[in-house]
């Protein structure tokens, strides 16, 4: 037995997943995105500085015999990156477009994802505030799962630091700032017109004007929002505009007070689903990288793969061929440079025909043809 | 796939059904003739609308089916809602039925001796073992939760433990058992709610029916 939320992944489906992956980077790597690769591990302070203090306790650590300093595992891969743009890469041109893949490590499963191990792979594009940027993460997202074959993708663009801001210019204190966003978080209407008193009816808007993106843009628009957080909302509503000019076809809702899962982003922010799939397919959006004075403007977006393999149509059966034990190696050449997977028998069979079958080959190399067997 | 077309609205057996008729009704939803039948054994029952299902399960379920997407919609009370703090769940109209609310309740004995400044660990029967643990961590007592189904007030009368956490309505029960409210957890009522992945990949069916029941409880 493995321990939860730990699994063997067995054929087809390990060579299905690599063989996702290394087509979604191949979408990246074709516009411009050029692949990184951090390590496991990290010291505990430089993996859990900054953005990714929201990630320290879903953190694995361990001691290191070596340095005899504590290690964190990665949780995440998004911070990894923004490390390698602001030192190994500082000097590299902006705006700097990488991209990744790899296993990260959580303490906990969540509700909807029991693994505690899975593959991300994502994007990362830094040293720009364009908002034809915020676009861009969005697009070449989809994009990129669409060519792998996902199919009714839906994206929810959101505006993590919106709540915050209004509740700031409001002179909310944080405490109930705190259990506001709470309760606007599980959208429970009950909870936020207690808590919002006065500002009850903003709020409750802000509530409502969470659905397709064009209705609630313009209820958006309606609300009586204070001029810095309107900004943030106009924003919101251009970078729609440039989705909308570079994939029609797709389902946009916004959710201006959408927060969990974002806790580093700084604007325009996303998540993307797939109709009749539980979960999150991917999420991105903007945040800031860097230290104290030399802080960048990013976006970007991870996917998870885990979740990219449920939505995924089955994995197409390989074409198997079986070849009796003695097969001219140009013979098998060839098949194998045409698509077919080749099965050499290793010692002759009295039966070639059930040997295929037994070994789970739908073809037999006979008389120096493919035959199909039924 | 067509299962998977048709949104499923889950709802709870129980007296808050018979609250919930006339809420359904204003939002114009029709179950089939078995649905009303309480001897049916039928679980899964169609409505006036095709793209619509109803299913009836326990109250505690409700919230599982909602949050894990097998069910799209659903009716359940904040205690629920509040007890498994699914991130799945979105609960965007209070229905304004089903009203009661979450109290401790202990023995009259106790009451007069007892000093909850004093305590440091608490032993409490509940079908709410998340909310009571929460709710005593947040004042920084350790509750040591025994979970029961029902009959909640058998338990301090035979020494199970001290004190209760439960549903309080008109308080006769507590009364005829001997045991006193002594602290307010939560006031409850009956939400709608909605599967996170559902109401942002199907805007537009799970917005309508959102809205619906939000008129229907307005006018209710």
């Amino acid at each position: 037995m493995l321990p939860a939320g730990l699994r063997d992944v067995l054929p087809p489906d390990a060579a299905y997943e690599a063989d996702t992956v290394e087509r979604l980077i191949a979408v990246f790597s074709a516009r411009g995105y050029e692949r990184v690769k951090p390590p496991l591990l990290e010291f505990e302070e430089a993996l859990l500085s900054g953005a990714g203090a929201a990630l320290s306790q879903q953190t694995f650590r361990l001691m290191d015999p070596v340095s005899q300093r504590m290690l964190a595992l990665r949780a995440d891969m998004t911070t990894q990156v923004a490390r390698i743009a602001g030192y190994r890469l500082a000097k590299v041109p902006r705006p700097l477009r990488l991209c990744y893949a790899g296993q990260v490590l959580r303490v906990k499963g969540s509700q909807l994802r029991a693994e505690r191990q899975f593959a991300q792979v994502g994007a990362e594009l830094i040293g720009t505030d364009a908002e034809a940027a915020d676009a861009e993460a969005v697009s070449m997202a989809v994009e990129a799962l669409q060519s792998v074959g996902l199919q009714r993708l839906s994206v929810d663009l959101n505006l993590p630091p919106l709540v915050g801001a209004l509740a700031a210019e409001l002179g909310l204190d944080p405490e109930l700032t705190a259990e506001l966003r709470q309760a606007l978080d599980r959208k429970d209407a009950a909870a936020v017109e207690t808590l919002a008193g006065a500002h009850a009816k903003l709020f409750l808007g802000l509530l409502q004007a969470a659905g397709p993106a064009d209705e609630a843009l313009a209820r958006l628009e309606r609300l009586a929002l204070p001029a810095d957080v309107a900004a943030g909302a106009g924003r919101l509503a251009r970078v729609t505009v440039l989705l909308r000019a570079a994939l029609p076809d797709l389902t946009l809702t916004v959710d201006p007070v959408e927060h969990r899962g974002f806790e580093y982003q700084t604007g325009v922010s996303f998540t993307i689903y797939a109709r009749g799939v539980r979960g999150e397919i991917g999420r991105g959006g903007r945040y800031t990288t860097g230290d104290d004075g030399a802080e960048e403007p990013a976006t970007g977006f991870t996917l998870f793969m885990d979740s990219v393999m449920r939505a995924m149509p089955p994995a197409p059966p390989g074409q198997r061929v079986y070849l009796p034990a003695g097969t001219p190696h140009d013979e098998a050449r060839a098949l194998r440079a045409d698509g077919w997977v080749t099965l050499a028998g290793l010692e002759s069979a009295a039966d070639s025909a059930a040997e295929a079958r037994r070994l789970g080959c739908a073809h037999l190399w006979q008389d120096g043809r493919v035959v199909e067997l039924d | 796939m067509s299962a998977n077309e048709t949104l499923v609205l889950a709802l709870p057996k129980g007296r808050i059904l018979d609250e919930l008729e006339p809420v359904l009704a204003k939002a114009d939803i029709q179950p089939e003739a078995a649905f009303h039948d309480s001897r049916s054994r039928q679980l899964r029952f169609a409505t006036n609308h095709p793209g619509l299902d109803i299913i009836r399960v326990r109250s505690f379920d409700v919230a599982t089916f909602v949050a894990f997407g097998a069910a799209h919609l659903g009716v359940a009370g904040n205690d629920v809602i509040m007890e498994f703090d699914y991130p799945e769940l979105y609960a965007p109209v209070d229905l304004d039925i089903g009203h009661c609310r979450l109290a401790v309740a202990e023995p009259k004995a106790l009451v007069k001796d007892d000093d909850p400044s004093r305590w440091s660990h608490i032993r409490v029967a509940t079908k709410y073992p998340g909310i009571t643990r929460r709710h005593f961590a947040a004042r920084g007592v350790q509750a040591e939760c025994i979970k029961l189904n029902g009959a909640m007030e058998l338990a301090p009368k035979l020494g199970l433990c001290r004190r209760i956490v439960d549903l309080v309505s008109s308080g006769k029960t507590l009364a005829a058992n001997d045991l006193v409210e002594v602290d307010h957890i939560a006031d409850i009522s009956s939400r709608l709610i909605v599967n996170r992945a559902a109401f942002k990949t199907r805007p537009r069916e799970v917005g309508d029916w959102i809205e619906r029941f939000r008129e229907a409880g307005d006018a209710v």
